[in-house]
């Protein structure tokens, strides 16, 4: 083959690929611009005032917290009575995630594949999926985990963690990836979450398959945020407990 | 001098692919711009967000009125004893150590369910806005999970049968839509295995307490 047939081969080639790879370039950028209409943009906005608003009223809730916290802690004299109902209210506090709290534990970081989508194959598989991050909470709370937090959203007895579509919902707060999955408890115990069958059966399974971001490590000492939120029911009420309480 | 065109031209080539090629890789991450999210999805999201405000608004109403109970009984030299008991109150049952009743549905399972159904079960009744839930007497914390047991599914420590009962607090109708309506947990369930799952609205629920120590080994409080 003459040097001339070889450079107009090299050639042909490469503008063969030039145009594959232009021409898949052109498809996503009109598949994720051309559908943005008005209604969208309207949403969007919503979306930002309310994110702004949900803001707000979070750190309103965190400053009246924090002056009954003051009340309560600010008892007169030192009466037996109320330094032991502010020791339970502590207690209380505690246990129901208003407390921000620090230990050791683990620090997981998902995020979406960075693999080229495959034609005909649905890009939702190479996101990270609400119930990704589910089966990493339940495998940490299956291995010992005390105290959770994703993406600073700390997670309560009414945590739910759903998907809207491809977007993730943790206390219905809108989490965008990276994911950033803290975990307070024993670390030895929590390094096992990896080989709880719920992180196997779905985590491990998805970055094998389409090459989810993944890393963790143990951490001597992790700041978990207390949840913020109102830790009052609609429709709930208390049951007293037989003999005071 | 038509080789120095030609590898001219492959330079431009090469440069011009590799420049396709990394706005081509970008395109394929997820849109992180809201515009380019679905409309069902971003309404999804409005409707999601508006909830939580709406319930953080009361939150915060009834955290002023706790607020404003504490400065009127200072100020009025009151003993802040029993305000502070009742948050003691309050507090536990949110967190599972106090038990709770009120309004809510009681769900009968009849067949196995595994452990991941169990957690989705528990899942979506968070996300239908369940306040406490019990499962066969077994309180859901935030700590709860259903795991795999050598006799079945076990939930801190209780292995439950083949056929249970799921008992959660919270707005009875919203809570049945959200488990019974098409392509709901339940339809999916029931599809996939041989369960079968009969949900009542109820007046009055009662979930107990937990029996699990929730008390911390290594997480400290922060001041």
């Amino acid at each position: 083959m003459s040097t001339r047939t070889q450079w107009v081969i090299s050639v042909a080639m490469a503008l063969a690929t030039v145009g594959f790879v232009g021409a898949a370039q052109f498809n996503s950028s009109v598949e994720r611009t051309a559908f943005t209409t008005s209604a969208q943009e309207v949403l969007a906005i919503q979306i930002g005032q309310l994110e702004a608003e949900q803001q707000a009223l979070q750190d309103q809730l965190a400053a009246v917290n924090a002056q009954i916290e003051t009340f309560q802690a600010s008892a007169p004299g030192s009466e037996a009575d109320l330094a032991a109902l502010n020791a339970r209210l502590a207690t209380a506090r505690a246990a129901a995630g208003l407390t921000p709290l620090r230990g050791p534990g683990v620090q997981i970081e998902i995020a979406d594949s960075l693999r080229q989508v495959p034609p005909g194959e649905s890009a939702a598989n190479y996101l990270v999926l609400a119930e990704d991050l589910r089966a990493i909470v339940v495998a940490l709370w299956a291995s010992g985990a005390e105290a959770i937090a994703i993406n600073g959203e700390r997670l309560v007895s009414t945590t739910s963690i759903r998907a809207v579509g491809n977007p993730v919902l943790v206390n219905d707060s809108y989490l965008q990836p990276p994911f950033v999955i803290q975990a307070i408890g024993p670390p030895e115990g929590l390094a096992a979450f990896e080989s709880h069958p719920s992180f196997l059966s779905t985590v491990q399974r998805r970055i094998d398959a389409f090459g989810l971001e993944y890393a963790w490590a143990t951490m001597d000492q992790l700041d978990l945020p207390a949840f913020v939120g109102t830790p009052t029911f609609r429709e709930g009420v208390p049951v007293r407990p037989e003999g005071g309480g | 001098m038509r080789a120095r065109t030609a590898q001219l031209s492959l330079f431009g080539v090469a440069i011009l692919i590799g420049l396709l090629l990394v706005g081509q890789l970008r395109s394929q991450q997820r849109p992180v711009e809201l515009r380019s999210l679905a409309p069902q999805e971003l309404s999804a999201l409005v409707q999601s967000l508006s909830t939580r405000n709406r319930e953080l608004q009361a939150g915060l109403a009834a955290q002023r009125e706790q607020l404003d109970g504490y400065q009127r009984a200072q100020a009025e030299g009151r003993s802040r004893l029993e305000l502070g008991q009742q948050e003691v109150l309050a507090l536990n049952a949110f967190s599972g150590v106090g038990a709770v009743q009120g309004r809510g549905i009681r769900i009968e399972v009849d067949g196995f369910l595994d452990w991941i159904a169990v957690n989705d079960l528990v899942n979506e009744l968070r996300n239908s806005r369940a306040e406490a839930i019990g499962i066969d007497g077994v309180r859901v914390t935030g700590r709860t999970v259903a795991v795999p047991g050598v006799d079945g599914v076990v939930i801190d420590g209780t292995t439950i049968g083949a056929r249970f009962v799921v008992s959660a607090v919270g707005d009875p109708e919203e809570l049945y839509a959200a488990i019974t309506g098409p392509g709901g947990i339940k339809d999916q369930l029931e599809q996939v295995t041989s369960v079968t799952m009969t949900l009542r609205e109820v007046d009055l629920v009662v979930v107990p307490a937990t029996a699990r120590e929730l008390a911390f080994n290594v997480a400290q409080p922060v001041e």
